[in-house]
């Protein structure tokens, strides 16, 4: 007589819980009608060199995601906002995601300067929309208690002190320390400066600030010749990195020689080989994500690419090819592993999985904490020799 | 001190050098300011065209770092590209966009000249590349670097200086010294008169545009031989640069124009020095304020038409 009643009251909660929707993972009997990411960064202007390689890296993670069953069986459709390095341009692009309800999330922006130029306006949206950034370091980028920020690579208070670190260890003397007049540069060298200052009280430090898009440096460079530094940290997004080198040149400075160089992600770039002609040879730059070449993981990842883009895509994908897959990678899963509720996924949901969940992806797992960062991260040195940036080394933080 | 005065020779060039720059520049909007009385902001674009078309000459002769003829021979290939197509694109854009507002409020050209600006901006950004283009600088011109004592100066640095101080003393006296400048100023002085006079003014106005055009075309190419670089953008602080620079000489005067120039960039040059490089831009545009604020006129205050 017991058997009965439990059946009914089985088939009762069935039915309810039916009413009520799913409120685990979907499935291909409920799998959501739309899903859309986006691809946020500069893929054209100043910036290209670096953000052209991301996007590349972005619609392969989308293709194989989608390759694999997609979200339930539903394809997730990649847009693309090109923002230009420019805040104005990303605020524009990011209105029309911020108002479609299928847009669940954000891959980039890439620059600092446009994260936190844009950044409230993802968090007011009605529901926010989440970002997980591939390549924004500045502090403040996860500082602010904004829970739509997330980010795969370093935070500028790792990437500073391991750069610090490696010109102390290389035994610097004088270091002229410089920035480009960015969110991004300026905070960074101030860091590395501070660290220079507290760790390593015998160096001497110049602290010098460049303008964006400047070209003519020639007042600083004799700066750094009268200071007679013996090395020089110049945190940039890549622009300006060229003529800057040339005319360090000009000046009797040549790098690896009489005068060592370490940049930073934009200068990771080997495009800037052949835009100064030769004078960034030698130069030392750091990334906040490691050379995906190095890590085991992603060698499959890299071999996709090629077979996409080219066999000699690699060397012209720009330093955050690997992270912006990676990137890719969380946002997919997270939304994956959202409920689907009427054919539909809250960006609330995706938020809350991005929160806590534990992501696999090519430069390995993926988990935050409670500001959006990465817990463990690893810093990649390159150096500029023939045609290439060659990976060095990569340090964990 | 010590330091002061160890550096200051070396800045000094430094300043002349990049002050150079502005004056050349600063010529274009006193020249087209003294005769028309607007302020051309498409000025700056204009001698960013020039630099991408002497650009596009080196990419046509230069491969890999080897010039395909002589290497004299692309640089003057480049500077006609540069100075003819910036000529020709500074008379191009008084027909199509000033004449037609000559008559209108001041405000109509001035809004058309930021448009215009916007355009070049956009269609170079757009149609050419929105990334720095490379001007193969190591094929073309001399690396060496030359030494005075305590100064040393790369060749194209010192080039720079004298090719510009070169075409400002040629335009002085073309503007001073010949029938036509004659002309130039009487139009300044008052249109409709010089009309009387048997002037044709549209003339005097496309052949204003067509040097003040050229001289920004040649400030490109030297800019990309000096620095290997060229891009979209570089036009628009220069520009501004160089109206200051315009305004601070007085707006309107030739050899205002000059010494304007040369004195923001040593300016600027002493500030990085001597003060602080985040400050450089600040004090340019705060000695734009005070020589407003004592001589609203501009140091050598008498415009163009006075000079006579």
């Amino acid at each position: 007589m017991v058997q009965p009643r439990i059946l009914v009251l089985v088939a009762m909660a069935s039915v309810g819980l039916a009413a009520c929707g799913s409120s685990t993972p979907g499935t291909a009997a409920n799998k959501p009608d739309k899903v859309q990411i986006a691809a946020e960064g500069p893929f054209t202007g100043d910036e290209a060199s670096i953000g052209e390689g991301a996007l590349r890296a972005i619609k392969l993670a989308v293709k194989d995601f989608n390759k694999a069953g997609g979200v339930h069986g539903t394809s997730v459709n990649l847009v693309v906002y090109d923002d230009n390095h420019n805040p104005q341009t990303a605020a524009t692009q990011q209105a029309a995601g911020i108002s479609d309800p299928t847009v669940l999330g954000i891959v980039g922006p890439m620059n600092s300067g446009v994260v936190l130029s844009t950044i409230q306006g993802l968090q007011g949206a009605n529901p926010p929309l989440p970002f997980v950034t591939e390549s924004a370091s500045a502090v403040k980028v996860t500082d602010q208690g904004n829970t739509v920020a997330h980010r795969v690579n370093a935070r500028d208070d790792q990437q500073g002190p391991a750069d610090a670190k490696f010109m102390i260890d290389k035994q610097a003397k004088k270091v002229e320390v410089m920035d480009a007049h960015s969110d991004y540069s300026t905070a960074l060298a101030d860091i590395v400066a501070k660290y220079l200052a507290d760790h390593a009280p015998t160096i001497t430090v110049q602290r010098d600030t460049a303008q964006h898009g400047q070209t003519d440096f020639r007042t600083i460079v004799q700066r750094i010749n009268a200071f007679k530094a013996d090395w020089v940290f110049f945190a940039d997004e890549g622009p300006e990195a060229a003529p800057f080198v040339q005319q360090l040149k000009s000046a009797g400075l040549t790098i690896g020689q009489n005068i060592q160089f370490l940049g930073t992600d934009g200068e990771d770039d080997a495009t800037i080989i052949t835009s100064s002609q030769g004078a960034f040879l030698n130069a030392y730059a750091s990334n906040i994500t490691p050379d995906p070449a190095s890590v085991p993981s992603a060698a499959d990842m890299i071999t996709r690419y090629k077979a996409e883009y080219g066999a000699d895509s690699i060397s012209k994908a720009g330093p955050f090819y690997g992270s912006a897959y990676a990137a890719a990678q969380v946002l997919l899963q997270a939304i994956a592993n959202s409920p689907v509720n009427n054919g539909k996924i809250s960006r609330a949901d995706v938020l809350s999985h991005l929160a806590s969940d534990t992501f696999q992806t090519v430069l390995g797992p993926v988990k935050y904490n409670s500001k959006g960062d990465v817990t463990s991260v690893a810093i990649g040195l390159f150096q500029a020799k023939g045609t290439d940036m060659v990976s060095v080394k990569s340090i964990t933080g | 001190m010590d330091y002061f005065l160890q550096n200051f020779p070396q800045q000094l060039v430094n300043g002349l050098e990049t002050g150079s720059l502005y004056a050349l520049i600063a010529l274009g909007y006193t020249l087209v300011y003294g005769i028309l009385e607007m302020l051309n902001f498409a000025h700056g674009d204009v001698y960013m065209v020039g630099g991408f078309l002497a650009a596009g000459v080196a990419g046509l002769f230069v491969h890999n770092g080897v010039t395909a003829i002589p290497a004299g021979l692309v640089v003057a290939l480049m500077a006609i590209a540069s100075m003819g197509g910036a000529g020709l694109l500074g008379v191009a854009i008084e027909r199509v966009a000033y004449r037609p507002l000559r008559n209108s409020n001041r405000l109509a050209p001035l809004i058309t000249a930021i448009g215009v600006s916007l355009f070049l901006e956009s269609i170079v950004e757009v149609q050419v590349s929105p990334a720095p283009v490379l001007v193969p600088s190591n094929a073309l011109v001399p690396q060496t670097v030359i030494r005075v004592g305590s100064v040393a100066t790369p060749f194209m640095g010192l080039t720079l200086l004298v090719v510009s101080v070169a075409l400002m003393f040629a335009l002085d006296v073309f503007v001073f010294r010949t029938q036509f400048g004659t002309a130039m100023r009487a139009t300044a002085q008052d249109r409709e008169a010089a009309t009387f006079m048997g002037i044709d003014v549209d003339r005097v106005i496309v052949v204003t545009f067509l040097a003040g055009s050229a001289l920004a075309g040649m400030g490109g190419l030297l800019f990309g031989l000096t620095f290997a670089t060229v891009n979209f953008f570089m036009g628009f602080l220069i520009g501004i640069k160089a109206f200051a620079a315009a305004v601070i000489g007085g707006i309107g005067n030739v050899r205002g124009a000059m010494v304007g120039g040369l004195f923001l960039g040593v300016l600027e040059s002493m500030v990085g020095g001597f003060i602080s490089t985040s400050f450089q831009d600040t004090f340019a545009f705060l000695a734009l304020i005070v020589v407003l604020l004592i001589r609203p006129q501009g140091l050598f205050g008498q415009p163009l038409t006075d000079r006579a």
